[in-house]
């Protein structure tokens, strides 16, 4: 450990230090606004250190972190979707009667280990920093333990998340007990030489950690839990597993999958392309007729992750780029439609029914507007940030000629288009019509008038994801920085 | 000063949208936001117009890149706007015409219900004109092609609540898509042959690359030349111009007058290098004109309705520029352009003002009298008229009408017949104008006034008789004045001009006394048949041939009658024998299989712990083997 | 792709396999079945059982076990590290005292958090405290 070491991994410091304030402070003062506020200082802080972090010497803490401009692009990425996370929580959990201040503890500590995830260059920091991912979100999940289904969310998710674990170790075990090696740059180095992927156990290892990655991108065949637990958790916590849980393994798989070249294994390629397929078949095809946004919205992002595997398969900076910018649109576009559902929801339930959201433009025009927007973007229409993330991708799938995986891509986007849009048309129809759906929105009367920060901070992000379909070129210029060495 | 290019389609699509966006505004808060917008705008491009010509940017043209889509593998799409004199003066009129149609309106409008939504409809059409005359590549300008098409839609149907509106409106939705089908199918065959649709570059490379007369030069300029009869109603695509008179009035003297219908104009001018390829295209361009401006000038003959003369006089100037456009007589296109914008909406915002005073009465024969009653619309309608009927010496609408005919006559691509067919419009349009103006002023007094034209739609009105009477003195011709401000501003742009060969002048004084002399006579006549024997036209309406005439006239050469049976008789009946087709079959069964996958999966969908555990781990064995497989 | 020196491991996935069916198997096929009136009951000395099985323990024992595992495994650490202390040096020393605090700083959320109280008494006093406290809370943002 050195001083430039330690500089590298500034913001995961802070953010560490930050969840043992937050706790402190709980023990002698408990105040769930300050332990928000100082969660989100702690945040903003730790996004503060970047700066030293790019300037560092050495852009690596070896073995276990590369921390690289890659990486720091998207601690960025998570810092902020974090802040954004702790906002939405805020206002969310106002509306209980419990303690709520652990909450931030746990949020922060995940956020830790999502950091550590984007900058593990070994099998060690991998999966630490999954396995404290993993462990705080169990809690964070069923945090509401006054409600069944939450409760039920967190343990089916401490048990499939326990037990891909133990897939992802198996692999991991077969890897070294072959390479003899854990750290990624390493194994690259040994792959290098020609011949190694022949091994049956490398090549099953590796699909067993491209396993335990998938389940937390809840890829077909690991999405079963996805609806479940996306519905049974807090809105927040949701939001919080749609888009930081994901992106930083998307983060680590990426550097782990560099080291393979899609012509020495072929079957590799093939085991992510059928995934790819069935992903974005199975979670259109399964959205179709969905009452409950938050379904709708977990089945979608099984489709998105299967649509972000395409420029996996692709590979190469495009592939990065593509799978980069894609996430950026794709948090954008999440967060905003998650922080409506979570403002909107009462104490008592989740305001998650389609019927709920029958006629909110025209009692609530500003969150129907904002989660309009997120779903044309998560559609993909043209000058949303979601068309372009889609533009690329398919360009970096044109570009590695994967025509298969772009039919499917394109056949069900056109099916996702239904589901997305049949939120919107209930948004914007009259609510005369119907006079028993009055009663059903009956609760949101209770929610404060949109004036205050998550309002503020979903126009914010809505902003951004307009920014990025109008004029992506500054962020992408800055992302195609980032991946070049891919 | 250049460098505010940007804010002149800025301003009104920000107006649009504060109009969209706040609400319920006052009136008097939209008027000023609808106003201002393009007042605003006006003023930029006055500034930007007087740099312009004062000390011209290099090459005579400025590119401002606005926007930066994206860019990537070879394909970028951005948002850059091209200014040079062809586009300096369409944005000139757009924003000039513009402006007092809007003040105009403010007036015009004001008991109106949707006064808001009309100055937001306004606005949007402005900035889509201007996105379209600065268009840099011709994606934006079909971005704004399109966004002019849709505010004509939306302006036409404007009083939606009667379903005439609605039905004119979508007429002129669908007879201009056509000729937008022919517009998209012009780029691609551009972009497939020449790998760009930056408009500059791919002139330029047009020709490079295609010899004088090659059949894709050819068939690009006519899939063009089809966009523009399309939006500039020329034959035979000119069947909705009339039926878009049922919008508001300021609307008809904006859109349909002096700005949208020009954009055929502009694309083909824009494109001149590409038509210069196609002599044969040049040649079916004139005759469109020709045949449009004789034709529309027969049915404006014969109508009734004040407002569907003024339409089909609006066709027949068309048909001029369009005639211009064909001998390569560009800067007289545009010079009548110009000239025509200003007395075109003249004339209508004083029709306009006219039909208000009357309670809405719009049938000519209804009129009458009304010189004394009404001196302000009277003599501002009269100046219209004389520039509109090409009055020797007076209007602004002669010097540019005689500019067309001694091109048609001179141009290498011109020749007696069209020139000919010039002479008998120009004769005619004499007649029509001043039929309606005695009509309507002379005679005996029919109805009565309710009320008059007040400040403001009085000072829009003098204004433009201001403007539409001096004009024409930025071009004068050859043999008296001899004035080329204008074509040797256009010049900067298009280089390519009628060149007037030396010794011609006996020639041409004699070619401008006779249009002088027909026109002349034309206007006698209409004196002669309306004021002094007003019996005559109604006899020769009820002998047999001639009501024949008169019906054939009066339904614009019955083209209306021709299409419902030739196209929409055929194609109605098409649709209803076809209603459950194979094709349909494809779709539903589509949907019904893509519901059954639904149902299906959703069956996985299970809640069980032990189900997720079992599906996750046969998961990851079929993944392994799927990857051993290879 | 030769299966040659893979034998071993196939061998062992077969043996795995075949132990697992075999035990399943063998005693099912081994087993006696009755099915009487008193076949499932709980069996218990002869006795027949009394009472309910479910016990009720106070939470205490719980708590302050997960708290012994805890701070247990986190001896680890320091066992680790106090081994190799020489070739860690102060760079060591210091990580090691930044655990320890981080520790320490856990022991006083636990001790705030009432995990160490173990006389009813102060358990409810504690608890009234935070009730006291909770509820003032939500009369403040209520009436804000």
């Amino acid at each position: 450990m050195t001083p430039s070491d330690l500089q590298a991994l500034l913001p995961h410091i802070v953010v560490a230090a930050t969840a043992v304030a937050v706790m402190l402070v709980i023990s002698f003062y408990r105040n769930q606004t300050v332990s928000a506020v100082l969660t989100v200082a702690g945040l903003f802080a730790a996004a503060a250190c970047l700066p030293f972090v790019w300037s560092a010497e050495a852009d690596a803490v070896p073995p276990l972190f590369r921390v690289d401009p890659f990486g720091c692009f998207h601690i960025g990425l998570l810092l902020t979707a974090s802040v954004a996370v702790t906002v939405f929580s805020h206002s969310y959990l106002e509306k209980y009667r419990m303690e709520r201040g652990e909450f931030y503890i746990l949020l922060l500590l995940s956020v830790l280990g999502a950091l550590v995830l984007t900058v593990a260059d070994h099998f060690i920091s991998f999966f630490l920093g999954l396995e404290l991912l993993s462990v705080s979100l169990y809690v964070m999940v069923a945090y509401i333990f006054t409600k069944k289904r939450a409760v039920e969310a967190g343990v089916k998710y401490l048990f499939l998340a326990a037990a891909t674990s133990a897939f992802l170790l198996f692999g991991m075990a077969l890897i070294y007990a072959e390479l003899g090696t854990m750290a990624f740059p390493e194994i690259a180095a040994e792959l290098g030489g020609g011949d190694g992927l022949r091994s049956p156990y490398l090549l099953a290892g590796t699909v067993l950690v491209v396993a335990g990655a998938g389940f937390k991108l809840s890829v077909v065949p690991f999405h079963m839990w996805t609806p479940d637990i996306y519905q049974g958790a807090p809105a927040p916590v949701t939001a919080f597993l749609a888009t930081v849980s994901k992106a930083c393994v998307v983060v680590v798989l990426l550097r782990f999958l560099a080291a393979f070249d899609s012509d020495a294994v072929p079957g590799l390629y093939l085991a992510l392309t059928v995934v790819a397929c069935a992903s974005m078949l199975t979670g259109n095809l399964l959205a179709l007729l969905q009452d409950n946004i938050k379904r709708i919205l977990a089945y979608s992002s099984i489709a998105h992750f299967g649509y972000l595997l395409v420029a996996f398969v692709a590979g190469g900076p495009a592939g990065a780029m593509a799978a980069t910018f894609y996430l950026v649109t794709y948090f954008a576009a999440t967060l905003v439609a998650f922080g409506v559902v979570a403002y909107l929801s009462p104490s008592d339930r989740e305001a998650d029914t389609v019927a709920d959201y029958r006629g909110l433009f025209w009692s609530r025009p500003g969150p129907a507007a904002l989660l309009s927007l997120a779903l044309f973007s998560l559609v993909g229409l043209p000058l949303t940030g979601g068309f372009m993330g889609k533009f690329f991708l398919v360009g970096a799938g044109a570009e590695a000629r994967l025509w298969t995986l772009l039919l499917v891509l394109a056949v069900s986007s056109a099916i996702s288009i239904y589901y997305y849009l049949r939120v919107v048309v209930a948004m914007y129809s009259s609510i005369e019509d119907t006079p028993q759906t009055r009663e059903l929105s009956e609760p949101f009367a209770a929610t404060p008038p949109y004036g205050n920060t998550v309002g503020a901070v979903q126009a914010l992000l809505a902003l951004g994801l307009l920014v990025l379909g109008l004029y992506p070129q500054p962020v992408l210029a800055m992302i195609q920085s980032v991946t070049r060495t891919f | 000063m250049l460098e505010l290019l940007w804010l002149i389609p800025a301003l009104p699509f920000a107006g649009f949208l504060v109009l969209v966006l706040a609400g319920n505004l006052p009136r008097a808060a939209a008027a000023v936001v609808g106003c201002a917008s393009v007042g605003l705008s006006m003023l930029v491009a006055l500034g930007i117009c007087i740099q312009f010509v004062n000390s011209p940017p290099p090459g005579d043209a400025f590119t401002q890149s606005i926007w930066n889509w994206f860019e990537t593998a070879g394909l970028s799409a951005g948002v850059a706007f091209h200014l040079d004199a062809l586009s300096m003066v369409m944005v000139m009129v757009i924003t000039g015409v513009g402006f007092l149609i809007h003040l105009y309106s403010t007036e015009y409008m004001e008991d109106d219900p949707g006064f808001q939504r009309f100055f937001a409809y306004l606005n949007l059409f402005v900035g889509a004109m201007l996105v379209l005359v600065l268009a840099d590549n011709l994606v934006l300008l079909l971005l704004g092609w399109e966004g002019v098409g849709l505010c004509s839609y939306l302006l036409i149907g404007f009083w939606y609540r009667d379903s005439a509106n609605g039905r004119a409106a979508r007429k002129a939705f669908v007879v201009t898509r056509v000729g937008d089908t022919a517009l998209l199918l012009g780029l691609f065959l551009l972009f497939a042959e020449l790998g760009t649709l930056h408009i500059q570059d791919l002139l330029g490379r047009a020709s490079e690359q295609w010899e004088p007369g090659s059949g894709v030069a050819l068939a690009a300029a006519l899939l063009l030349l089809g966009g523009a009869v399309g939006k500039s109603a020329q034959l035979p695509l000119q069947t909705w111009l009339p039926d878009a008179m049922a919008g508001p009035t300021p609307v008809s003297a904006l859109i349909h007058a002096a700005t949208m219908v020009t954009a055929g104009v502009y694309l083909i001018a824009r494109t001149n290098a590409l038509f210069e390829l196609a002599p044969a295209a040049m040649l079916t361009v004139a005759i469109v004109g020709a045949v449009t401006l004789l034709a529309a000038g027969f049915a404006a003959l014969v109508q009734s309705d004040i407002k569907r003369v003024l339409a089909y006089s609006t066709i027949s100037q068309l048909g001029y520029m369009f005639l211009a456009l064909g001998v390569g007589a560009w800067s007289a296109a545009l010079f009548h352009f110009m000239t025509h914008a200003l007395f075109k909406a003249l004339l209508f915002l004083a029709a306009g003002a006219l039909i208000l005073s009357l309670h809405h009465e719009q049938n000519l024969f209804r009129m009458g009298g009304l010189r004394k009653k009404l001196p302000v619309i009277f003599w501002t309608f009269l100046i219209g008229s004389i520039s509109l009927a090409a009055l020797p010496l007076i209007g602004s609408g002669f010097y540019s009408k005689e500019k067309i005919l001694w091109d048609v006559w001179i141009s290498p691509h011109g020749g007696p017949a069209l020139w000919a067919a010039g002479m008998a419009g120009a004769a005619i349009t004499a007649l029509y104008t001043f039929r309606m103006v005695f009509l309507a002023f002379f005679g005996e007094l029919r109805t009565d006034v309710s009320h008059r034209p007040r400040g403001r739609v009085a000072f829009v009105l003098i204004v433009l008789a201001v403007l539409s009477t001096i004009g024409g003195g930025v071009e004068l011709p050859h043999t008296f004045g001899h004035v080329t401000f204008f074509s040797d501003f256009v010049g900067t742009a298009i280089e390519t001009q009628v060149a007037l060969p030396p010794g011609l002048d006996a020639v041409l004084w004699a070619l401008l006394a006779m249009a002088s002399l027909l026109v002349v006579l034309g206007t006698l006549a209409a004196w002669y048949l309306y004021v002094k024997a007003p019996g005559i036209p109604e006899r020769l309406a009820s002998s047999p041939a001639g009501s024949a005439l008169h019906r054939l006239w009066f339904s614009g050469w019955g083209f209306d009658r021709v299409y419902e049976a030739l196209i929409v008789i055929p194609f109605r009946t098409a649709a209803r024998i076809n209603r459950r087709d194979a094709i349909d079959f494809i779709y539903l069964a589509t949907a019904g299989l893509t519901r059954a996958l639904h149902v299906v999966l959703s069956e996985t969908q299970t809640g069980r712990l032990r189900w997720y555990a079992l599906v996750l781990t046969t998961g990851t064995l079929a993944l392994i083997l799927i990857a051993f497989i290879r | 792709m030769s299966a040659a020196p893979y034998w071993p491991f196939l061998v062992y996935t077969a043996m795995v396999f075949i132990l697992v069916a075999g035990m399943v198997i063998v005693s099912s096929l081994l087993g006696t079945r009755h099915r009487q009136r008193v076949t499932g009951e709980a069996y218990e000395s002869g006795m027949p059982p009394t009472g309910s099985a479910r016990l009720r323990l106070s939470i205490k024992f719980f708590l302050i076990a997960i708290l012994f595992v805890i701070f247990d495994l986190e001896l680890v650490f320091i066992f680790a590290w106090a081994i190799s202390i020489h070739e860690l040096g102060w760079p060591g020393f210091w990580g090691m005292l930044v655990f320890v605090f981080i520790l320490a700083a856990a022991l006083v959320y636990e001790w705030r958090m009432g995990s160490l109280d173990w006389t009813e008494r102060a358990i409810e006093r504690r608890l009234g405290e935070r009730r006291e406290a909770m509820a003032k809370r939500w009369k403040e943002a209520e009436e804000a």
